[in-house]
C-alpha cells in the first residue's frame, strides 16, 4: 500500500503547475483546463485523507468520497455557467483573451 | 508502488501537456490523459464508484463540453504575450517553491494521521455503500448540489440564448406590442 504523503505530494505538484496554466496562459479556455486540473488535484488529496482516516468506521471513511462526489456536480455545474460565460463574451468580442477582458478591473 | 509510480508520470505529463501545449485541442486530450489515470489512482484507493464518476462525468462530459466550445470558438495556438514576459518564469519559480513545501510538509507533519490499517472499513467505495451515506447523513447537501445544478442549467441557457443587443431590443419591442406579460422574458432569456 502506497502511504498517503505520496498522494499528497502528487496532489500538490497536480495542483501547483495547474495554477501555472492559469497564470500564464492567455485564452481563457486554457484557464479554465487549468482550473479542471487543480479540482483534480484537490480531489486526489480527498480521496487520499479518506483512505488514511478509514480506522475511524464506515461513516468518516467514506465522508471524503461523498465530499469527492458533491465537487464533481459543483464542478460539472461550474463548467456549464462558465463556458457559456465565454461562448457569451466570444460572441461580443471574438477573442477570449483574458489579458484583452479588462472592463471590470479597478 | 510501481504502479503508483507510472501513474503519477502519466498524470504529471499529461498536466505539463495542459500547461505547455499550444493547440487548445492537444491540451484538452492531454487533460483527458490526466483524468483518466486519476480514475486509475481512485481505484488503487479504494474508491470504485468515484473512479466510475470520474470516468464517466469528468473524462465523459465535461471534456466533451471543453471540445465542443473549442471547436464552436475555433481558438487557435495562442501567440507570445507581448508585455508581463516576466510572469511566466516567476510563475514557474513560485509554483515550484509551494509544491515543494506541500510536499515535504505532507510527508514531515504527519503526526495528527491515525494509521491506514483498516482499508475494509472503506468497503470498497462501492456506490451502495457512498449513495447510503449520502442519502442519509449527507441529504442537505445532496439536494443543494441539485439546486445548484438546476442553476446552472438555467444559467447557462440563457447565457447561451442571448443574442446582440439590437435583437433583444427588437424582441422587448415586438413582446411588448404583443402585450405579452413581461415574465414571458424568462423563457427567452
Amino acid at each position: 500500500m502506497v502511504p498517503t504523503p505520496y498522494y499528497i505530494a502528487l496532489s500538490a505538484l497536480l495542483l501547483t503547475i495547474g495554477s501555472v496554466g492559469v497564470l500564464t496562459r492567455r485564452s481563457a479556455i486554457m484557464v479554465f483546463l487549468s482550473v479542471e486540473l487543480m479540482l483534480n488535484a484537490a480531489n486526489l488529496a480527498i480521496v487520499a485523507f479518506a483512505r488514511q482516516w478509514s480506522a475511524r468506521g464506515v461513516e468518516s471513511a467514506l465522508s471524503g468520497q461523498a465530499a469527492v462526489f458533491i465537487i464533481l456536480a459543483i464542478a460539472a455545474a461550474e463548467v456549464a455557467v462558465g463556458l457559456g460565460i465565454l461562448v457569451a463574451i466570444f460572441r461580443n468580442r471574438v477573442s477570449t483573451d483574458v489579458d484583452e477582458l479588462s472592463e471590470v478591473r479597478l | 508502488m510501481i504502479g503508483f509510480i507510472i501513474l503519477a508520470a502519466v498524470m504529471l505529463a499529461g498536466a505539463l501537456g495542459v500547461v505547455t501545449l499550444r493547440q487548445p485541442v492537444h491540451a484538452a486530450l492531454s487533460l483527458v490523459l490526466t483524468l483518466l489515470a486519476l480514475a486509475v489512482t481512485y481505484v488503487t484507493l479504494e474508491a470504485h464508484f468515484l473512479a466510475v464518476i470520474q470516468v464517466i462525468v469528468y473524462a465523459g462530459a465535461i471534456m466533451v463540453l471543453f471540445l465542443f466550445v473549442i471547436m464552436l470558438l475555433n481558438v487557435q495556438g495562442q501567440q507570445p504575450p507581448p508585455h508581463l514576459s516576466w510572469m511566466r518564469p516567476l510563475a514557474y519559480l513560485a509554483a515550484l517553491l509551494a509544491a515543494v513545501g506541500i510536499a515535504i510538509t505532507a510527508f514531515v507533519d504527519r503526526s495528527p494521521l491515525p494509521s491506514s490499517g483498516q482499508v475494509a472499513a472503506l468497503q470498497g467505495g462501492s456506490a451502495e455503500q457512498v449513495g447510503t451515506l449520502l442519502f442519509s447523513h449527507y441529504v442537505l447537501a445532496f439536494q443543494l448540489v441539485g439546486v445548484l445544478l438546476l442553476t446552472g442549467i438555467v444559467g447557462a441557457v440563457s447565457l447561451a440564448q442571448r443574442g446582440n443587443p439590437a435583437a433583444d431590443e427588437d424582441e422587448r419591442a415586438r413582446s411588448a406590442a404583443d402585450g405579452a406579460a413581461p415574465d414571458r422574458e424568462l423563457s427567452h432569456g
